[in-house]
């Protein structure tokens, strides 16, 4: 996994949108993790639905949650 | 990166204009960014693994950035909002998120009014009435993201009488689900049924185009729009938070 100043980041793909603002994203080296939007993308309005592809900056604590970065078009 | 100062374990950094990031052990463990919208106002966002890196990046943000400042906030988010709250942010509004079938327009707009479809309306009177509802209505309207240098027409559907256009409505063609970033109609013109001969035109060719929904973001005060969304059987599936400090 890239460890890079940015935390790890991975590329997933969005499976569902859970409750409280949370996504269950499945990475690209199988994993599932949950994962909420970061402030970037709430502030600039950009929706993210069931099978977007995604960035994924992992918690430095615990590699089953995550943050979502970026969504690719 | 010249830490500013330290407390318990972690570090702070302003990694550039607007930016900053928090450290543990040389993990970046949350940042903190703040821009400035066309309308002035400037926008906060923190992202943090820690209540602790939070409040420390909301610390240093709220003691260096001229005030007020805003934030935008999923009302389901418990733990972000109760983050933002003991910031000292309070709630400014909140913003109702529809979801909007479309459908086929059968209807016919009212007499006198004409809807210029989308890419046919002129360039320098829509320039003009873009202009004169922001001078209107500005903090009704929904929040603006980016100002591009020019109005992109073919996201344009225009409303007009005896030829002078009096309403507009703004689309996005996002990634799979098109945005309503704008229905706007002139003061005097307003309950005359043209934003729901705008809404009803704009549903319509996106169901031409084989999209099934659009999605939109409404101000909970403004009546008007909610009804009007809701006229078009919008389905609400979430809310934001605009938080402000001063």
């Amino acid at each position: 996994m890239p460890r890079t100043a940015k935390g790890i980041e991975l590329e997933g793909t969005v499976l569902e949108c859970m409750r409280n603002a949370n996504f269950k994203v499945e990475l690209q080296n199988g994993h599932t993790v949950l994962a909420h939007i970061s402030g970037k993308i709430r502030k600039n309005y950009i929706k993210i639905l069931p099978f977007d592809r995604v960035l994924v900056e992992l918690s430095p604590y615990d590699l089953t949650r995550g943050r979502i970065v970026f969504r690719y078009r | 990166m010249n830490p500013l100062k330290s407390r318990h374990a972690v570090l702070l950094a302003r990694v550039a204009d607007g930016r900053w990031h928090a450290l543990e052990d040389d993990l970046v463990v949350g940042r903190g960014e703040v821009s400035r919208r066309p309308d002035e106002r400037l926008f906060v966002s923190i992202d943090a693994w820690s209540d602790e890196a939070f409040d420390r990046l909301a610390e240093a943000m709220l003691a260096e950035l001229p005030r007020p400042l805003h934030t935008l906030v999923d009302e389901t988010d418990l733990d972000l909002t109760a983050r933002w709250l003991r910031a000292g942010f309070t709630v400014r509004r909140r913003e109702w998120e529809y979801t909007v079938p479309t459908a086929p327009d059968d209807a016919l707009p009212p007499t006198g009014v004409t809807i210029k479809a989308f890419g046919r309306a002129e360039e320098a009177p829509l320039v003009a009435l873009d202009r004169a509802i922001r001078a209107e209505r500005w903090p009704d309207l929904p929040a603006e993201i980016f100002v591009p240098p020019a109005l992109d027409l073919s996201k344009y559907a225009v409303a007009a009488v005896d030829g002078h256009y009096v309403g507009l409505l703004r689309v996005a063609m996002v990634t799979r689900l098109p945005r309503i970033g704008l229905i706007a109609v002139r003061t005097d013109q307003q309950r005359r049924g043209i934003g729901r001969a705008l809404l009803a035109h704009t549903l319509g060719a996106l169901h031409g185009v084989g999209k099934t929904t659009a999605s939109a973001e409404v101000s909970e005060s403004n009546v008007a729009a909610t009804a009007l969304f809701e006229g078009f059987d919008a389905r609400r599936t979430g809310s934001n938070l605009e938080l402000v400090v001063r």
